[in-house]
């Protein structure tokens, strides 16, 4: 459709062939609509209603007003939790980005393979979660895990990573690197080629160093990409849960040392039955989400480069 | 118009595929041929075959009615249950376990079956173990008939023992026999083996049932009040506890790494404390190898704890009736009997009880009979898993040996207690 179309559009009564057009649009959209309507939207409108009633078991809900936020605020995890989760956040993403970041730029340049590296560094992002939470927990073992294996190779006796309630927590983070910098790489990279061979022509007959070139050219025009890796990265760490609960699980010792906002709200809602209240905590969490996100929209201004 | 055509085919093609999304759910429903169709769920697949077959069997004499079972493995049968039941769509016979049969029935969503039974010629109270009764009785209403039940024994390895020249252990031990037992054990087993295993969470098996013969509780009469602040509780415990913290059974972190079902199944440990349910498994690696004798005497006496499943109607059932009539005779003579004989459980049905010594005929089974008389059914209330939940990380600690027993026994109370009140409030 021509610009010139879509002018005339808002001005004039649509035709009886755009009225066909949009209905045919819509049919287009509507399995993916109807989806997302269900399994998403309604969810939430559901979930914020739960939030302000006593919702047992079997989903039968009184309405208790502000009881339950009142409850959350003398919730005696709430603290333990809320520093997991930033915690969690603050060391993952930060890390995983610098990592996908130097790995993208090694794999920018003419190296033989670089496909072969693409595919590998990509694996864990296509991998079962399960899968890969069973392969670390053997790593992390404390008897008979690879990693005490190689330890010994130095005369260090491991532990048991996984059960201790003071490494369980770095070990979850570690694993949670390791899986995001294959997605992040490949976004990154798509980034890294979007830039103008020009620049790097112009900053070689200047004779600007690699990692001159890598700062003051591929950095700040990478700057978008980067926010929006970010960004994700955040509102996912800020969710964990899957992995923690499969790789430490609830009989483990160090569950309560790993307990995350996330790990809060499932033990209410599904351990528990108490889904009115885990409601209210998912709420919570989205609200600070929410914030930082916009936080961050408001800071990007100051560092990412658009032109 | 050819247009038309293609967007019509385009619509109907989405619809159909949203609405094949949300088609085969729903549970009951009356047959094109004018049979009543009835769904039970089960959890076990060792076991799907012989419901099957029970099912098979119940519609031979009735021939209108015709029962499917439907399989849903362990780990997601209670949120499946959770979710068709909150519905109205839970399947009309329930697979039902004492530590769910209270929310449930308390919920609405099982019918009470108190009448049934009594105008049914089943006599509850006369064929059944009172414990099971008991525990399918909620403010004196009958909630489900008993399938099967459970209780637990010393499992020990016979080539463990054999190597390191250990008789192996007798029926009728006590507490101090045993550990006398695991202390020979642990002098000649070679390193990395242990003489047993005693995991916090072991309790059922363990540390549980020595609570009552001390004299303690776990938890009061009418679920107000916790028993691990209990001096009684914590003497029952502690020495299967000493048995961790003096290096006979593997630690806390250990047994987390690998669980020590699978440490005996892997000849790990001499001697575990299981329940009957483990033998097929058991078998898988350890067939001929392993023996049971009978759980140690504390205070002269050898109770143990007894657990079992029943079978339960949902409340919502298109067909009350059948449903009803089919669960009972799920609990007669002719039903329990065939399970019996498959040797997949023991049957609830005193009359059938013994069925199930033939069916592993190497193993000295009468011991798992034998222990009913003197079992207490597994402790259990609405919100048994919050309570485990809110007192682990205290017996945590004293599993570690970071405090004593009776410290975390008293936090635990307090946390538990806490939880209590908050449920007897509603």
């Amino acid at each position: 459709m021509s610009s010139k179309n879509t002018l005339q559009s808002t001005r004039k009564k649509p035709s009886r062939r755009q009225k066909q057009d949009w209905f045919a649009g819509y049919i287009f959209i509507a399995p993916v609509a109807i989806g997302l309507f269900i399994f998403y939207i309604i969810p939430f409108i559901q979930n914020f209603w739960f939030s302000f009633n006593d919702v047992n078991k079997f989903n039968v809900a009184t309405f208790v007003g502000m009881q339950n936020y009142q409850d959350l605020l003398k919730e005696p995890d709430l603290i333990l939790a809320l520093k997991n989760t930033f915690l969690y956040a603050l060391i993952t993403v930060p890390i995983g980005l610098a990592l996908s970041l130097f790995v993208a730029a090694l794999l920018n340049t003419k190296i033989k393979g670089t496909y072969f590296y693409r595919t590998i560094y990509f694996l864990p992002s296509v991998t079962m979660a399960a899968a890969v939470a069973l392969v670390w927990k053997l790593i992390f073992h404390g008897e008979f895990g690879i990693l005490n294996e190689v330890l010994k190779l130095f005369g260090i006796q491991g532990e048991s990573w996984l059960t201790n309630p003071h490494t369980a927590l770095f070990c979850a983070m570690i694993v949670a690197i390791w899986g995001s910098v294959g997605y992040n790489m490949v976004i990154l990279l798509a980034g890294m080629q979007g830039i103008s061979k020009s620049y790097y022509e112009a900053a070689e007959l200047d004779g600007a160093s690699p990692a001159r070139t890598f700062f003051k050219i591929t950095l700040p025009l990478l700057s978008p990409t980067i926010f929006f890796v970010s960004i994700t990265g955040l509102i996912g760490a800020f969710q964990v849960f899957d992995s923690l609960y499969m790789m430490i699980g609830p009989e483990n010792p160090a569950f309560n040392a790993v307990k995350t906002m996330n790990v809060l709200f499932y033990q209410n809602a599904f351990m528990y039955g108490y889904k009115g209240y885990a409601a209210a905590i998912s709420i919570f969490m989205f609200v600070i989400i929410m914030v930082i996100t916009v936080i961050q929209l408001i800071a990007q201004k100051k560092w990412v480069n658009y032109d | 118009m050819k247009n038309h055509v293609k967007k019509l085919m385009a619509f109907g093609l989405a619809t159909a595929l949203s609405v094949s999304m949300f088609a085969g759910c729903g549970s009951s429903e009356t047959a094109s041929n004018g049979k009543v169709e009835l769904v039970m769920s089960v959890w076990d697949s060792d076991q799907e075959p012989v419901m099957k077959e029970l099912c098979e069997k119940y519609s031979e004499t009735h021939e209108n009615v015709v029962i499917k079972t439907q399989l849903s493995p362990w780990s997601e049968y209670w949120t499946k249950l959770e979710a068709s039941a909150t519905g109205s769509a839970a399947p009309d016979i329930i697979t039902m376990n004492v530590l769910h049969v209270e929310e449930y029935a308390d919920a609405g969503i099982l019918m009470d079956l108190t009448e049934a039974e009594a105008k049914s010629d089943l006599h509850i109270n006369d064929n059944f173990p009172a414990p099971l009764v008991k525990g399918y009785t909620v403010n004196g209403k009958l909630y489900g008939i008993p399938k099967d039940f459970d209780t637990n024994a010393i499992f020990y390895n016979k080539e463990l023992f054999d190597a390191a020249g250990v008789e192996y252990p007798k029926d009728g031990m006590t507490f101090e026999e045993f550990r006398a037992k695991c202390e020979e054990l642990k002098d000649k087993l070679p390193e990395g083996i242990y003489p047993t295993a005693i995991n916090r969470n072991s309790g059922q098996t363990t540390y549980n049932a020595s609570i009552y013969a001390n004299g303690g509780y776990v938890l009061n009469e009418d679920n107000t009040k916790s028993g691990w602040d209990d001096p009684k509780t914590i003497e029952g415990v502690q020495p299967w506890l000493d048995l961790v913290l003096d290096g006979l059974s593997p630690t806390l972190e250990q047994m987390n790494d690998t669980d020590p079902d699978s440490m005996f199944q892997g000849g790990r440990l001499a001697m575990y404390l299981s329940g009957n349910y483990m033998i097929p498994s058991y078998n898988k690696t350890l067939e001929g190898k392993f023996g049971v004798a009978q759980r140690p005497s504390v205070n002269g006496k050898f109770t143990d704890i007894i657990n079992g499943l029943a079978f339960s109607v949902s409340a919502n059932t298109k067909h009350p009736e059948e449903a009803a009539d089919f669960a009972l005779w799920l609990g007669s003579k002719e039903a329990q009997e065939i399970q019996g004989k498959s040797g997949t459980v023991i049957s609830a049905r005193n009359d059938c009880q013994e069925l199930y010594l033939e069916t592993y005929p190497d193993l000295n089974l009468q011991i798992f009979l034998d222990n009913v008389k003197d079992s207490e059914l597994l402790p259990h209330c609405m919100v048994t898993s919050e309570l485990g939940n809110v007192s682990k990380d205290f017996f945590d600690q004293a599993w570690r040996g970071e405090i004593s027993l009776t410290e975390a026994g008293k936090l635990a109370a307090e946390a538990q207690n806490a939880v209590l009140d908050k449920m007897n409030a509603k």
